[in-house]
């Protein structure tokens, strides 16, 4: 068997993303300690501004790494929302995760990421599946893990929770 | 419908982009569907003009049933998410809750965990090997691989008592400690390990029909790759040597010698090198590990009794067998995690898979999914 | 020389010669086929380190005739939105023309059913005749998968048909004789078999021969991974049986066609004429046997292109140095 060499066989790893281009995107952008959250740095975002800053990630060499949702309605009954969490991380050089937030009001629709990263068709169908969110200028917005005909949302905090490890419903 | 086949103008699903192609349903069972996974393809004779892979067939509600039971009650789920790497996942997800609470592993336990995934990891690596080449007509490769596979089974069987779906992983250790024959076993492995991958080279990797089918099939270049989230395997085959062991060490992995195989082709050939050659740098591993194994105890001296982690969100990643595998755990303060995102691999390698597929032919169709390495319980969770 | 007496003219009655013979040719394709499935399975088991069948009968051995009896006890189900006659008749189109083939075989001297001068042609007639059969069965299953299978089977027999005639033309070239005992009396009478002189027929028709019987690493028509079943996707029990029945006469009959005019049939010292025959063509099968467990499957158009690229123009070639040859000799 041939042995190419280890390395990849782009050139030099891309650098990690400028702050700076983000920092006028979010609302607020905080570093973290990675070595106790994960994250390297977390941006609050506004929903108009998620497909901007996903431009400026792929743009710099980053991938999403995963997009997803929390039910927080439950958590502020007087302010509820529903929060959008992306990740972002480079496949060049040590991790450099990026969390990026995104406070919805319920029933609030969300920019589409899709046309700038196709990894967030599946991940926004999930979320709609999920949660019911859903996202202007998805191609093909439709359940993806749950039956087409279903009618819940699974992760949605009222439905089907069960109270610490009874098997009652509410 | 009697008196004649559906043809191509009589299909209701046909797509309306494609009004001459007809629709073959691939799945959810087909022999070389791996688990339940359902291509709908669209086709003109044997060429596939858009390819839509339709999952959920396995869907378990994993992230619900995290949301309604403590830390430690999850832990069984884990390793059945992915059900052929699930130490890696069973011990990521006690890594990624170690993390949430400062829970320190002592050394001895750190060591067994890194033999474990490993071990898991070539198993989950032979049985690929033997899927793929099954799956593009070849038996008897199978069969050794089988063979191989089970001799780590039967290891793992030995320390956690299961077979596929362990729960080996505690949080601050792990719960059974290895004996003397684990590891006379766990040598005896890597030596017979050793001499088996010029065996798969004779058998698999130098058969010219093998070649043909796998060169040039199902290309996934850098750019695809970081367009959909692709990671693992399939990533490195196309000349990004992107490995969350290095990236982001977790557990020990900084104090062992392997590198990141790469490829730069990104068909079917380079993922099959790839992995050949991370069996090899697994077994690397496994051999430090078991060479500095240090005395000692596997779980912490007071092991604490309740999990109540801090009110906040944390984002822990391992290299699964197919991937980065992260886990996104948002904590309420509470017992219960408030939220737990299983980020698999295999969800955002098959989510390429449209762009892939098009204007493949059936047969090909087969090499590149089966080239993946997805597992469905995993995509779908 | 006068051809040898067959078993036909040494009855008294012509039809009830035929009606013995074939039911001999039957029960002997039979025997064959149930021996031919445990022998692959016994084979397979040995690549690839199992033990095969070891239950039933000696060394299994009877694994197979139990298997049969299952088929034949189980219940023929017609799926509803079949084309009823042509499924109904394929499995027959598929089976009778192995039968009718497996009877011009000379398994010694004087040993054969059908003694004609146009046995060579015959056998590849009734060859070609089968796939209408499997076409029948792909396109009346109205199975999206058995109607690529059989389109596949299709194409990929008539494209190999020629280079299979072609290496066999090569040999009547030099015998200057399409009967299939004549052809063997010959190599008896040269003291030489044909692939001797004929190295490269032999190779190209043993190959096109694999295409020809849809057997690994051709198996395209019925590439389970692909296409579950292929033609016969839709097919149980015994309707089953017959198209798997079909298939291993044909391994066979190949066989025996390669055994006549490549390794000089019955002729051989010592043994009986049968059993040297017998033996060539189990080595033959043996071969393709080794062939399927050792070989992933090709693709389609890489097999296509592999007959026309490769396999054709090297038989044409073949052909025309034979003619040239055999002329100047």
């Amino acid at each position: 068997m041939s042995t190419p060499p280890l390395t990849s066989t782009d050139a030099a790893p891309a650098a990690p993303v400028d702050l700076a281009d983000l920092t006028p995107l979010a609302a607020s952008s905080t570093t973290t300690d990675p070595k106790r959250t994960g994250f390297h740095h977390h941006h609050v975002a506004l929903a108009p501004s998620l497909p901007e800053l996903a431009r400026v990630f792929t743009s710099a060499g980053y991938f999403l790494e995963m997009l997803t949702c929390e039910d927080r309605r439950l958590i502020t009954p007087a302010l509820p929302k529903m929060r959008l969490v992306q990740t972002w991380n480079r496949f060049d050089g040590p991790a450099d995760r990026h969390l990026v937030t995104c406070e919805l009001d319920p029933g609030q629709v969300a920019p589409s990421i899709t046309a700038v990263a196709p990894a967030a068709d599946w991940y926004e169908r999930e979320v709609f599946d999920m949660y019911g969110v859903r996202f202007a200028g998805h191609p093909d917005l439709r359940r993806i893990l749950l039956p087409d005909d279903s009618d819940f949302h699974a992760l949605l905090k009222d439905f089907g929770q069960m109270d610490r490890g009874s098997e009652e419903g509410t | 419908m009697s008196d004649e086949p559906r043809g191509a103008s009589s299909d209701p699903e046909a797509d309306p982009t494609h009004p001459e192609a007809y629709v073959l349903n691939m799945g959810p069972q087909h022999p070389s569907m791996h688990g339940v996974l359902r291509l709908k393809l669209h086709m003109i004779g044997e060429e596939i003009v858009v390819a839509e892979p339709v999952i959920g067939y396995a869907h378990r509600a994993h992230e619900k049933m995290a949301e309604n039971r403590n830390y430690l009650m999850f832990l069984p789920n884990s390793s059945r998410i992915d059900y052929l790497s699930g130490m890696i996942y069973n011990i990521g997800y006690c890594q990624a809750v170690e993390k949430l609470l400062e829970i320190e592993v002592p050394e001895r336990a750190q060591y067994i965990r890194v033999i474990a995934c490993e071990l898991n990891r070539i198993a989950s690596h032979l049985l690929w090997i033997g899927t793929y080449v099954l799956d593009i007509g070849g038996v008897t490769p199978f069969l050794y691989c089988w063979d191989d596979r089970e001799q780590i089974l039967d290891l793992l069987d030995a320390i956690t008592g299961s077979r596929l779906t362990y729960s080996y992983g505690r949080f601050g250790g792990v719960t059974m400690d290895v004996d003397d024959a684990f590891l006379t076993g766990t040598r005896t492995f890597l030596e017979r390990m050793k001499s088996r991958l010029p065996e798969y080279d004779t058998l698999v990797r130098k058969n010219v029909i093998f070649i043909e089918r796998s060169r040039g099939v199902g290309i996934m270049d850098r750019q695809t790759c970081r367009a959909y989230g692709v990671t693992g395997p399939c990533l490195r085959a196309a000349g990004v040597a992107y490995d969350v062991r290095k990236s982001e060490p977790y557990g020990i992995y900084d104090r062992f010698d392997f590198a990141v195989p790469t490829e730069s082709a990104g068909d079917c050939l380079a993922r099959y090198d790839v992995r050949i050659r991370e069996i090899e740098e697994s077994l690397k591993i496994v051999t430090q590990a078991v060479r500095d194994l240090p005395a000692g105890p596997i779980m912490p001296d007071k092991p604490k009794k309740k999990f109540k982690p801090a009110e906040g969100a944390s984002y822990f990643a391992v290299e699964a067998a197919r991937g980065a595998f992260g886990m996104y755990l948002v904590s309420d303060g509470s017992e219960v995690p408030f939220k737990l995102k299983l980020r698999t691999p295999s969800f955002s390698n098959l989510s390429s898979m449209p762009k892939v597929l098009a204007g493949t032919m059936v047969a090909d169709t087969i090499a590149i999914v089966g080239s993946l390495d997805i597992v469905l319980p995993e995509i779908d969770r | 020389m006068s051809p040898p007496e067959t078993l036909v003219d040494k009855l008294d009655s012509p039809w009830l010669g035929v009606v013995l013979g074939v039911a001999a040719v039957l029960g002997m394709l039979t025997v064959n086929v149930l021996f031919l499935v445990w022998l692959e399975r016994k084979v397979s088991a040995w690549i690839q380190r199992r033990m095969g069948p070891t239950e039933v009968g000696p060394f299994g051995l009877f694994q197979t005739l139990a298997d049969m009896l299952k088929l034949l006890s189980k219940q023929l189900i017609t799926p509803r939105h079949v084309d009823k006659p042509l499924y109904h008749l394929a499995p027959l189109v598929v089976f009778v023309p192995v039968v009718a083939a497996a009877s011009l075989f000379p398994f010694s001297a004087g040993l054969v059913l059908q003694d004609l001068d146009i046995g060579l042609v015959l056998v590849f007639a009734f060859g070609g005749l089968a796939f209408v059969g499997i076409f029948m069965a792909g396109w009346g299953s109205n199975n999206k998968y058995a109607l690529l299978g059989a389109m596949r089977s299709v194409a990929q027999n008539i494209s190999y048909e020629i280079p299979l005639i072609l290496a066999s033309l090569s040999v009547v070239l030099m015998s200057g004789t399409m009967n299939l005992a004549k052809i063997t009396a010959l190599q008896s009478e040269r003291g030489y078999w044909f692939i001797v002189l004929q190295p490269v027929a032999a190779v190209i028709y043993f190959i096109a021969a694999l295409a020809e019987t849809n057997r690994a690493p051709f198996d395209i028509p019925e590439a389970e991974s692909e296409l579950v079943a292929g033609f016969h996707t839709e097919y149980s029990g015994m309707r089953f049986a017959l198209f798997f029945f079909a298939e291993y006469s044909n391994v066979f009959i190949v066989s025996m066609v390669a055994t006549v005019l490549f390794l000089g049939g019955w002729s051989g010292p010592l043994l009986p004429g049968p059993v040297w025959f017998f033996l060539k063509v189990y080595a033959l099968v043996g071969l393709t046997m080794w062939v399927r467990w050792t070989f992933p499957r090709l693709r389609f158009d890489q097999l296509m292109s592999f007959c026309w690229v490769v396999l054709t123009p090297l038989a044409i070639l073949n052909l025309l140095i034979t003619a040239f040859v055999a002329r100047l000799v």
